[in-house]
């Protein structure tokens, strides 16, 4: 692929900026790593903070750093309660133009009520890489368009 | 949000509106410079401390603990940390903030990871720009770390007011020392990692490379560790001292001059791109009329310039 360095291009089609992030006492980052490898290799420029950052700690990182998206990984039972605070926070900081999307072990009977708090994805194990891409991909293009309007 | 919000947010140092500049700057100069040419203002030029040095020797890690020191000084901080762009897909993996987080946290830095995104030299093309955003914020000192650089990577000298090269034990003996290039452009010389043996060695070879270099007088050698947290106050006040020397009007000229030369560049590179890519019948005459390739390049400058 030839890389352009970013000539003549809309803003549009710059690279997505994701934070991906594993908020509460969970430290299985194996997942995520192999989650930033595949953004980065799709042309996201992907923003990892460590582990064990605070839900604060996500929103100012998140605002800091102008992402499109907040991508959460979690396998330890505390998805819930992390989204909960996390989009209490985004309201609270006025920054809901922002895209939260949430990966890793999310029971089925959770997942309509992340939907309504405004969580998409939430993929399981064993979901193909394709498809949580393309999902970050169009939560990405709705956030942008949330940003900039008005422009 | 729009331009004159994100100009006034600028005016009073809101973080949202500092990180929404930054990403015109990166993802749209022509409405970044909007809000350059209502803001911009030289007298406001903050220190810049460039940090630079090969990949892996511990920038991160040192501005993590020199970054509470310097803005101990009195300085709003604000932090630019530069990692590489893919070549191949344009994704980059921005870990700055792996080792920086809790000191960002700490002291209410503003602090950004942006990736070079095809730039070469060690820095970015928006780097000035994002500066120029901290400083309208009322920041008055940036740290910008440069992405993991090799010994031609000198554009940092341009836009900084002090120069740090971060070093680490083992990297080379004193021929490395006396090979042009980053050696040349370093104010002050921090072998990290120094608890590792090979440290004092490292340090050495550099003191005899500078003992033969011009102006090397002003130049300082120091040793820091950061697992054993040592040296960071002594480097801090190196970085005070030599900030102390420098011209504020001097160096502001200097940032200017390199801004402008490349927006300058980057402005004349499109025309003539826009140029060559209409006239791809046109080069296939020049070639058939047997016309050598610095003719042809100067016919099609020519034009797009007039």
């Amino acid at each position: 692929m030839f890389m352009e360095n970013g000539k003549n291009r809309k803003s549009s089609d710059r690279p997505i900026r994701v934070l991906l992030a594993k908020p509460a006492i969970d430290g299985h980052d194996r997942g995520v790593f192999v989650l930033a490898r595949a953004f980065r290799d799709a042309g996201m420029e992907v923003i990892y903070p460590g582990l064990l950052p605070t839900p604060e700690e996500i929103v100012d990182i998140a605002v800091d750093e102008d992402v499109d998206v907040i991508a959460i990984s979690l396998l330890n039972s505390s998805h819930m309660a992390v989204f909960r605070k996390l989009m209490a926070l985004l309201r609270k900081r006025k920054a809901t133009g922002i895209a939260v999307v949430g990966g890793g072990i999310i029971p089925e009977d959770d997942k309509p009520e992340l939907e309504r708090m405004g969580v998409t994805g939430n993929y399981g194990p064993g979901t193909p890489m394709s498809e949580i891409i393309a999902h970050i991909r169009k939560r990405a293009a709705q956030a942008r368009a949330a940003k900039w309007k008005g422009r | 949000m729009d331009i004159a919000r994100i100009t006034a947010g600028l005016k009073k140092g809101d973080r949202a509106s500092i990180a929404r500049c930054m990403t015109l700057a990166e993802d749209d100069p022509a409405a970044f410079s909007k809000i350059a040419k209502k803001l911009y203002d030289p007298k406001r030029m903050p220190r810049v401390i460039g940090i630079t040095g090969p990949p892996g020797c511990g920038k991160s890690t040192l501005i993590s603990q020199l970054a509470p020191r310097l803005a101990a000084g009195g300085h709003r901080l604000g932090i630019i940390a530069i990692d590489a762009t893919s070549p191949f897909t344009g994704g980059a993996f921005l870990g700055n903030r792996i080792r920086m987080e809790e000191t960002v946290k700490a002291g209410k830095i503003f602090m950004r990871s942006i990736a070079t995104r095809g730039a070469k030299g060690g820095l970015t093309e928006s780097v000035m720009s994002s500066i120029m955003a901290l400083s309208c914020a009322g920041y008055d000192m940036v740290v910008v770390e440069s992405v993991g650089a090799g010994q031609a990577d000198v554009d940092i000298l341009n836009i900084s007011s002090t120069v740090l090269l971060v070093l680490a034990p083992g990297l080379g003996d004193e021929i490395q020392a006396m090979k042009a290039g980053s050696m040349e452009i370093a104010d002050i010389f921090v072998v990290n990692k120094s608890e590792l043996p090979g440290a004092d060695v490292a340090k050495n070879a550099i003191l005899s490379y500078l003992y033969t270099l011009q102006g090397h007088s002003s130049k300082k050698v120091t040793m820091t560790s950061c697992t054993k947290k040592e040296g960071i106050d002594l480097l801090a006040s190196l970085v005070f001292d030599h900030e102390k020397g420098v011209d504020p009007a001097e160096f502001a000229e200097r940032a200017f001059r390199m801004e402008v030369d490349r927006i300058a560049k980057e402005l004349a590179s499109k025309r003539i791109e826009s140029v060559a890519a209409g006239s791809g019948a046109e080069i296939g005459r020049m070639l058939k009329k047997g016309m050598d390739p610095y003719t042809a390049a100067n016919a099609l400058l020519k034009r797009s310039m007039g």
